[in-house]
């Protein structure tokens, strides 16, 4: 396995926050998403590969989040980061599975801590309800730096704790190989119930079902043709 | 309206989220949005100005990619001299349409549909260019969606809600759903294929019921399951099986 030396490491910690702070914060351009995230990690660990592999597999988990207004969802981005660099170096399907354990850990962990964010903003603004009540713009710009603040500290705190996971896994000698093998193929056939079923639900019964069934078939025709 | 606080607003748009809270969502982000949109009642009506940056600072959520339309509406009403009251109920009406039809178009339509069409372009040999594709055109969509947004906001102050009900935006979120369900549909496969390669048949088997017994689940699993939840259940008791095991 390739080594995660200090640079690396902190390259991957700052790229985790930012990630964490893309989601919801700033700039929200979609680098929070596991493809991107992921690749970006295999970028930095020097194994690309494992990055698109792992950064399509969580992608698949991603899909089936809709994140509207005040719903409660993982967060998938530095759990990305933590899985890339638990399993960058290893042959493929070798700690993929538990490399997408841990990311599944974190996406929990992650998500809990935006909506402790949100109450923390939240009690930051009866700090300051008599500034907002005399229309001071300094009060607002205090609380619009301190919640980007507040979740710049989330996303390091996490992508540091993924990262330490991470360390720790790699410390380990793999699992045998016919377990990692049905753990990979576990956490595979999880995240593609995960995007399938995602699918479904937000289909109904109207045109967007219809081609939904379409698109299936035409990937299963491509699949088959490729063999 | 100034260029300059127009573009100053806009690029706070990217951050519009970031004091985001269960008491004004993002009425902090609207608030810091503003203020450049605000600039010239300051010295022209100070106690305008005062409660202008007061109302601007409330309760108020839709998508964030769409939020530069109530903000530019806003700010144009309060140039405007609209009444405080007609202000805050304008404000209180755009954050159901905006919130539906921002996220059909963007969180149920667009950022599906252009993931998953990256998902299979990597599967099928692209690499990392379809996800550099997939950043591009993503951010080429949402910067083009909130500068018009600005700017129609700005243009037709209380009546951006007949301006967007006349607009592209309807039809687009009504037609981009049905190309995120075939998008996802043909990934589905490929991504499969592309992830399974190289393990053996009883593998993929297994892999292929998890998938059956996922979707079934989800479907009929009620408000206990969750995609996360299954996977780390199923992660779990495979390596906690597999290590007695051995």
């Amino acid at each position: 396995m390739n080594p995660l030396d200090g640079g690396t490491l902190l390259l991957l910690l700052g790229w985790g926050t930012l990630v964490a702070m893309d989601l919801v914060s700033v700039p929200q351009a979609m680098y929070a998403r596991p493809l991107v995230a992921g690749t970006v990690a295999g970028l930095i660990c020097g194994d690309l590969m494992i990055g698109l592999q792992l950064g399509v597999l969580l992608e698949l988990f991603a899909l089936d989040v809709l994140p509207v207004g005040a719903a409660r969802y993982p967060d998938h981005g530095p759990a990305t980061v933590a899985a890339v660099a638990a399993s960058a170096g290893a042959p493929w399907p070798e700690r993929m599975g538990t490399a997408v354990l841990l990311a599944m850990l974190l996406a929990v962990l992650g998500g809990w801590s935006l909506q402790r964010l949100r109450h923390l903003n939240a009690q930051a603004l009866h700090g300051r309800a008599a500034a907002l009540a005399a229309g001071s713009e300094p009060g607002i710009r205090a609380l619009q730096w301190g919640g980007l603040g507040r979740d710049a500290l989330r996303g390091l705190l996490l992508t540091a704790l993924g990262l330490a996971g991470a360390l720790l896994l790699r410390a380990f000698p793999p699992l045998p190989l016919r377990l990692q093998a049905v753990l990979g193929a576990a956490a595979i056939g999880c995240a593609l119930a995960a995007v399938a079923g995602g699918a479904v639900r937000s289909a109904g019964r109207g045109a967007r079902l219809h081609w939904l069934i379409a698109g299936l078939a035409a990937g299963l025709l491509i699949a088959l043709g490729l063999g | 309206m100034n260029t300059p606080g127009r573009s100053r607003a806009f690029v706070r748009l990217f951050a519009i989220q970031g004091d985001w809270n269960y008491e004004r969502m993002l009425g902090i982000g609207m608030g810091w949005a503003a203020a450049p949109l605000l600039d010239d009642l300051r010295t022209g009506d100070p106690a305008r100005h005062t409660a202008a940056v007061v109302r601007s600072a409330e309760f108020f959520n839709c998508n964030p990619n769409l939020a530069g339309l109530a903000l530019g509406a806003l700010a144009r009403a309060e140039q405007d001299g609209v009444p405080g009251e007609q202000v805050s109920r304008l404000r209180t009406a755009l954050c159901g349409p905006l919130g539906a039809i921002g996220d059909r178009l963007f969180w149920a339509g667009v950022v599906p549909a252009l993931s998953a069409l990256a998902i299979a372009a990597v599967a099928l040999g692209a690499g990392a260019w379809a996800v550099g594709l997939f950043l591009v055109a993503y951010n080429a969509l949402r910067i083009g969606t909130g500068w018009w947004s600005l700017g129609t906001g700005l243009r037709e102050g209380l009546q951006v809600g007949g301006a967007v009900g006349r607009s592209w935006l309807p039809r687009a979120a009504d037609r981009v759903g049905p190309v995120a369900g075939f998008a996802v549909g043909l990934a589905v496969p490929l991504a499969g294929r592309w992830l399974l390669g190289g393990l053996a048949p009883t593998e993929m088997v297994l892999a292929v019921l998890l998938t059956l017994g996922g979707v079934v689940l989800s479907r009929w699993g009620g408000t206990h399951y969750s995609a996360v939840r299954y996977a780390l259940v199923v992660l779990v008791l495979l390596a906690a099986g597999g290590m007695v095991m051995r």
